[in-house]
């Protein structure tokens, strides 16, 4: 088994008394792979130590607001890919046939699309196969890595090693487009609402862009009379 | 992946194999691209299900699943096809709809039970050492721990709890809060139970088992239409969209069919091909109105003035000058206009006064039962006074005259409508009549100068009382037509016959009002009523929730009512008023009741009207602005009216006009106790420690704790968001978190004091110790909860769901299992119950708990209170269920609330079941349920049917209900043919061996069969209507006069000046102070918030997909004159504020909108891209930041026959409409990402 997929699986996973037990370990193996760089390995000690000493009701807080509140931190993968379109059901198909296909059977009330469970997953299949998967999706680290430091949570560098063991280069348009989307602070429930702070209408082969005859419109739009002070800050 | 390898591009084969004559020819390329298309639509399984929500669609949808994930819903196509020449009902569905499969698995879902994060470290902490109830009881009782969760509602802080835990913590709070203040504290809000009627009833079972209280909702919000209770007795019937079809005149009023009724309004459009005739009435352009052939935009809140113009033609043209024969006999019928009022003298003049009664008459006619419930009437073929059948005096205490036969004392009559002709009266009196067009502020300051009393002439017939006393009567139909002004040769001021006048009531004057131009009045008015004429009654009004939010929506209604009288349309197919606002029909409603309320275990249930209580709760009550004489009649009776609002309200709380939660200020388990130990009869020992004073009602004193609510569930509602009228006094008062109340209470501003209720100085703050909400979504609501409850959604459970628009009966399905931790309501509150029979026994055991019980509608009782009088001030002495309300005693087993519901309890067999006054034997339909659902073997309720599924609780439903089972719908009519001595079964006879099953409804959505719960019938000739069986079985409407009631004649309709229709413009809030207002702020609108396209109330506005329909967040639409004024642009950010709160939004600056006004769709969510409003420092609020609840004394009316208080039938209601907002730009958007963080640190 791939000991640290496994361990980056349970780290993304809500924090219990059992987890923070275990963080010792974890974070040892952690620690102890090559695959990811030193910086990596010692950027990664704050999550580690944080999930192993703090309160729990302080970490549980924080993960439900961070992670099940949070759409833009979303750990179901396709909510990234997919946000909320038909194709959403059909793609989480395709992945439960892919579990199958390896020999499990989903075991658990989280969605084939949950990080964790994809990483678990991978934990058991090859090297390969699990680099390739998470190539597909390094978009996404790299988004979150972001997303995460702006917060200044220390959970960004959990997926800034993921994105070091899909050992691609995310593809940069791809991110950039995810970041364009607006920020959220986690720890606040209102900034909740700046996931929806942009008016963007979607027409046409090149979402962004509006079709011709409402562009300017929607570039006016775009453009808050006065941004918001943390995007005025960036 | 690329085909290019397999494809031959420059060559084509000859050796092709051909068959079929050429026709066909075979290939041998490679084709593995076509498994994408079949992939696509492969799948394990197809359910039948529909969506849950409150938006009359009620479509029928298939789900699509593979490997347990919902992966696309389409359209079902299989309804019963529609008789023939009637387009069938198909396609059903809309946007909204077909995108919920997206919005299942979205981000945005509950996805564990959540629990505030401080309340579980304390909870676990405390649990580690002390039993539950033990430790919610030393929780409670340390105000510290209590405030250090309470005052952080709605700043996030939550984290993930086992079920086991959240139902426990639920449960003992129930469980202490029974014991230590009584159970009927604990409250429970859920809405439209028709949506999804297991859902809602597993919850209502919960709270009614252990004497909590179901809060209505229809009224609450509005959607109830008072006048229909008040004209026909009937809390809303109305026409299936199929019926449309057979108009042939369409009046859209305030409705806008294609936008909120979609899956409907194919209907519509084909009546259009068939030749019908439309007028849409609407102040902006909306999308109905380009239907119309004719679209008059009345200023908003006017339409009274347009109702009564109308109706002014209507009866010059088809009643007066000329008499039109189908009209005259339908209203001589069917209407009250042939009844006789009393004349009263006040102040040296006459003014219309109660109806005259048999008991008023020397001899009272001969009637010895209920001689003050009978009306009376003048019979041409005796030439005598007669008192008519079907008043409400036949109903109760005798059978076979409740009914509308033109009869009296079994002789025929033709009653006399008018006494206009010289030998038919004894002279012509002046009356007078209130006129409050000239009440007017602000931009509805338009009418002319008219008196605010308008004395009228009056042809009257003077008769002899039982004392000698000669008595003043007229006709309802004279009083009527002089009402609205029109002259009939009798002399006198303020009538015309001229449509050009400017006098009240004329087309012209009116124009002046409403802006529409008075040519179309007339236009309109003929062609509706010519209409009418011709076809018998098909000419139809669709209304909206635009015409009913309205402070005086009974006078838009009523207007309304009066014109489709006039005309004869209720009761025929294709005619009469489509009231479509809010789901409210449940249609197997009398099978419902049982499960919903537990009635086959213990009765009466509580209910609570939620207005009054959430206006007494969240403290709104302490703010009011207007004043009871501010709306009260310039030729209102003597009497004690200067009052508060609150205080019409505890008055008639005390008098059981209306309901009261919390009941007593003492605990009832311990009155009935102290009843016990003094050895009196528990209903005596009530009445006479209320007189003494000993005990008092909670309603007195709302702000005492011991009257506070302490526990309330909330599911399948966005209560505190979409439906929260006064949102901020909700966060303020009832919540005890940050608000945004910026006004002064009565205190501060020194204004007048409640004489009943109670004053402290300073309000509390956070009156509930705990807040349940279940949801599948992170509602407002759930965000200022201590628990969130993640539930199953449309897709994940079994369930029906019903609707006015259409005849079917619709099953919900779970086409999967609930996603994440979710489960269904029937399963959660199924857990809570358990969890409550774990942890009661030793601290709550068998005890007798007391109910207050309001005088109810449809029961013998209703006609208690022929005359005004309060026991409390010496006036009468006090009856229990005669002069207040009942004291009722209940049983309840605290040890068995989980064996009780799961299985359906013995008082079904001994006390039957029934609605709406009738009631039948259901020995039968019990005994069937035992062998269908099997029985429980033990436990305490061994051997009863089981309801251990929220199929079995489906089953329950449909065998119990007359609309699907045959057999008990005959046995239904049977029991109503006793009162009204007609012959009814024929009605359901050939649906006598018609039982429908949740299985069946599964196959294919079934039709309902005729039940007398309604009063329209299903058959092969007509469509459903509501009225129906009134006019063509002779059923009397059930109000005091048995027919279709015009006039009002209750003392407090007679006082606030409602006993006939009149134009009201909407009353002053006065919401927008020196106080609030800023410099330079000039633009003040009517706020309105109509239903929207993208979601329906706040489901689905937090679907981007939806919103990027709009324009992705909260917009208020404004008219360009009004945006120019304020130097508003279109997508600017405004901010809209008053008194009560402030909102932020983007306008849409439009050519649609009328000035004047402001449209923000209902219900955008405060959780989506909403920035800080200047004007409050937080957060912008929500459409009900800008609004709070006023109160309208002629609602809590009771204890009078049609007036009397039905759950979600009659009662206060939350109007919204005659709210004004100043606009203006925002200088600054500020998305408040600094300022909320450290509450939140601090919240760590």
């Amino acid at each position: 088994m791939d000991r640290t997929l496994k361990a980056i699986s349970l780290i993304l996973s809500y924090p219990t008394l059992e987890l923070q037990q275990a963080m010792p370990e974890i974070g040892g193996v952690l620690a102890a792979d090559t695959r990811l760089t030193a910086a990596a390995r010692r950027d990664l000690r704050p999550v580690v130590e944080e999930l192993a000493g703090r309160d729990i009701y302080a970490l549980q807080e924080q993960y439900v607001m961070l992670f099940d509140r949070s759409r833009t931190l979303s750990l179901n993968l396709f909510e990234h890919v997919h946000g909320e379109s038909r194709d959403r059901g059909g793609a989480m198909v395709s992945l439960i046939e892919t579990y199958r296909d390896g020999g499990f059977e989903p075991a658990t009330s989280e969605l084939p699309d949950h990080l964790p469970v994809l990483l678990e997953f991978l934990a058991t299949r090859s090297q390969t196969e699990g680099q390739e998967t998470l190539a597909d999706a390094a978009h996404i680290f790299e988004a979150l890595v972001t997303r995460l430091a702006r917060r200044e949570s220390a959970y960004g560098a959990v997926f800034a090693a993921l994105s070091q063991l899909a050992a691609v280069e995310a593809d940069s348009e791809a991110v950039a487009a995810m970041l364009a989307e607006p920020e959220v602070d986690p720890t606040d429930l209102e900034a909740l609402d700046e996931v929806w702070e942009e008016s963007e209408v979607l027409f046409g082969p090149d979402p962004n862009a509006g079709c011709p005859q409402v562009r300017d419109m929607l570039s006016r739009m775009d453009t808050p009379i006065n941004p918001s002070p943390r995007q005025a800050a960036e | 992946m690329s085909h290019l390898l397999d494809r031959l591009n420059f060559l084509q084969s000859k050796e092709l194999e051909q068959f079929s004559n050429g026709h066909g020819q075979v290939t041998r390329e490679n084709r593995d691209w076509e498994d994408t298309y079949r992939n696509r639509w492969r799948h394990d399984k197809v359910v039948r299900s529909t969506h849950g929500v409150n938006c009359t669609g009620s479509c029928s949808w298939k789900i699509y699943v593979k490997s347990g994930i919902v992966t696309w819903e389409t359209q079902q196509t299989d309804y019963p096809r529609t008789r023939p020449d009637l387009p069938n009902h198909e396609p059903r569905g809309c946007a909204r709809g077909a995108s919920y499969s997206w919005y299942l698995y979205s981000a945005n879902r509950v996805k564990n039970p959540l629990v505030r994060g401080r309340l579980m470290k304390i909870w676990r902490k405390m649990r580690e050492t002390m039993e539950p109830i033990a430790a919610w009881t030393k929780l409670q009782g340390d105000p510290v721990l209590r405030a250090s969760y309470v005052e952080n509602r709605g700043m996030g802080g939550f984290v993930r709890a086992t079920w086991d835990e959240a139902t426990e913590i639920t449960a003992a709070a129930n469980a202490y809060t029974a014991k230590t203040y009584g159970p009927d504290r604990v409250f429970g809000f859920s809405p439209i139970p028709a949506m999804s009627m297991v859902s809602y009833a597993a919850g209502s079972r919960y709270l009614s088992l252990m004497g909590g209280v179901c809060m209505s909702f229809y009224d609450w919000y509005c959607d109830l239409p008072p006048a229909s209770p008040m004209t026909w007795g009937e809390q809303t019937d109305v026409p299936e969209s199929a019926d449309w079809y057979n108009a042939g005149y369409l009046l859209l009023w305030g409705s806008n069919v294609p936008q909120t009724r979609t899956p409907d309004a194919h209907f519509y459009t084909e009546a259009r091909y068939k030749g019908t005739k439309s007028a849409v009435i609407c102040p902006d352009y909306s999308e109905a109105a380009k239907f119309g052939d004719v679209w008059l935009n009345a200023k908003q809140g006017t339409d009274a003035a347009l109702a009564m113009a109308f109706g002014h033609v209507i009866l010059r043209e088809f009643h007066l000058d000329r008499q039109t024969e189908y009209f005259e006999d339908y209203v001589r019928k069917y209407s009250d206009f042939p009844m006789l009022v009393q004349l009263d003298q006040k102040d040296g003049h006459l003014v219309p006064g109660r109806f005259l009664r048999a008991d008023d008459l020397a001899g009272k006619l001969g009637e010895k039962n209920n001689p003050e419930w009978k009306t009376v009437a003048f019979d041409e073929v005796s030439d005598s006074l007669v008192s008519p059948n079907g008043s409400v005096g036949y109903r109760w205490g005798e059978d076979g005259e409740w009914n509308l036969e033109e009869k009296a004392n079994t002789a025929d009559t033709r009653l006399k409508l008018s006494l206009v002709l010289d030998e038919d009266h004894d002279d012509v009196v002046a009356v007078d009549f209130p006129y409050f067009g000239g009440q007017t502020f602000g931009q509805f300051n338009t009418d002319a100068e008219h008196p605010d009393i308008l004395t009228r002439n009056i042809p009257v017939k003077m008769i002899k009382g039982p004392k000698g006393k000669k008595i003043a009567v007229a006709t309802v139909f004279d009083l009527f037509c002089a009402n609205y002004g029109l002259d009939r040769g009798l002399g006198g001021d303020w009538v015309t016959n001229d449509y050009n006048d400017q006098m009240p009531g004329t087309p012209a004057w009116a124009e002046k009002i409403t802006g529409v131009p008075a040519d179309k009045i007339i236009h309109v008015a003929r062609e509706f009523a010519d209409n009418a004429e011709k076809t018998t009654g098909k000419s139809m009004i669709i209304i909206g929730a635009a015409m009913n939010h309205w402070y005086h929506m009974d006078m838009n209604y009523r207007g309304v009512i009066n014109m489709l009288v006039m005309c004869g349309c209720v009761g025929q197919s294709g005619g009469g008023w489509a009231h479509y606002v809010g789901q409210e029909k449940l249609r197997p409603q009398t099978g419902w009741q049982p499960l919903a309320f537990g009635l086959d275990w213990s009765r009466p249930p509580r209910h609570m009207n939620s207005t009054s209580a959430w206006y007494a709760h969240s403290d709104q009550w302490r703010y009011e602005t207007l004043e009871a004489k501010e709306i009260l009649s310039p030729t209102a009776p003597d009497g004690d009216w200067d009052i508060n609002l609150i205080d019409y309200n505890i008055r008639a709380e005390r008098m059981g006009w209306l309901p009261s939660a919390p009941q007593l200020k003492t605990n009832p388990l311990e009155v009935a106790k102290s009843a016990k130990a003094a050895g009196k009869d528990i209903s005596a020992y009530v009445a006479e420690n209320l007189k003494s004073g000993d005990l008092e009602m909670s309603c007195e004193d709302p702000d005492n704790p011991a009257n506070w609510p302490r526990n309330l569930f909330v599911w399948r509602s966005n209560l505190l968001g979409s439906s929260g009228k006064g949102h901020e006094y909700f966060l303020k008062h009832l919540l005890g978190t940050d608000h945004g109340v910026m006004g002064k209470d009565l205190g501060q501003d020194g204004a007048q004091l409640p004489k009943e209720a109670v004053w402290h100085k300073d309000a509390p703050r956070g009156k509930l110790d705990l807040l349940v909400t279940i949801d599948f979504r992170m509602s407002t609501t759930c965000v200022y909860s201590d628990i969130v409850l993640p539930t199953a959604s449309w897709y994940e459970k079994d369930d029906m769901n019903t609707s006015d628009m259409h005849p079917f009966i619709h099953p919900l399905q779970a086409a999967v299992d609930p996603a994440y931790e979710s489960k269904s309501d029937w399963e959660i509150f199924k857990a809570i119950a358990k969890k409550f029979q774990e942890i009661t026994p030793g601290y709550l055991e068998k005890e007798t708990d007391v109910v207050l019980l309001p005088i109810l509608h449809d029961t013998p009782a209703e006609i208690a209170q022929d005359q005004v009088l309060d026991w409390k001030k010496g006036e009468c002495d006090l009856i229990p269920g005669k002069t207040a309300p009942a004291f009722v005693t209940v049983e309840r087993d605290y040890t068995a609330i989980y064996d009780r519901f799961t299985a359906l309890g013995p008082l079904l067999d001994k006390l039957g079941n029934g609605g709406k006054g009738i009631s039948w034997d259901t020995q039968t339909e019990i005994d069937n349920l035992s062998a269908l659902n099997g029985v429980q073997l033990d436990g305490a309720a061994a051997g009863r049917p089981k309801i251990e599924t929220a199929i079995d609780a489906c089953e329950v439903i449909l065998m119990l209900a007359p609309e699907t089972n045959g057999e008990v719908a005959v046995k239904a009519w049977h029991a109503l043919e006793k009162a009204t001595g007609r012959e009814h079964a024929h009605l359901a006879e050939g649906e006598q061996h018609n039982k429908i099953r949740f299985r069946d409804i599964a196959a294919q959505p079934r039709k309902i069969i005729s039940s007398p719960t309604w009063s329209g019938i299903e058959s092969e000739k007509v469509s459903y209507n509501a009225g129906y069986t009134n006019v063509h079985e002779l059923i009397p409407w059930r109000t005091l006069t048995g027919r279709q009631q015009l006039y009002q004649d209750h003392l407090w309709m007679r006082a606030f000046g409602e006993g006939l229709m009149s134009y009201r413009p909407p009353v002053d809030l006065k919401t927008i102070t020196a106080d609030v207002l800023d410099d330079g702020d000039t633009l003040v609108l009517n706020f309105i918030t109509p239903h929207q396209k993208w979601g329906i109330h706040s489901t689905y506005t937090d679907n981007l997909l939806m919103l990027t329909l709009n324009r992705g967040g909260p917009v208020v639409w404004i008219s360009e004159v009004d945006a120019k004024s304020a130097g508003i642009k279109d997508n600017d950010w405004i901010e809209a504020y008053n008194i009560n709160g402030a909102l932020t939004a983007r306008a849409v600056v439009s050519q649609r909108i009328k000035e004047g006004t402001a449209f923000m769709y209902h219900a955008q969510e405060k959780i989506v891209n909403t920035p800080g409003s200047e004007k409050t420092g937080n957060r912008g609020g929500i459409h009900n930041s800008v609004t709070r609840t006023t109160m309208k004394p002629t609602h809590m009316i009771g204890g009078y026959a049609h007036q009397s208080y039905g759950f979600n039938y009659y009662g206060t209601v939350g109007s919204n409409r005659d709210e004004f907002v100043v606009i203006r730009k925002m200088k600054n958007v500020d998305w408040l990402d600094n300022g909320a963080t450290p509450a939140v640190e601090a919240a760590e």
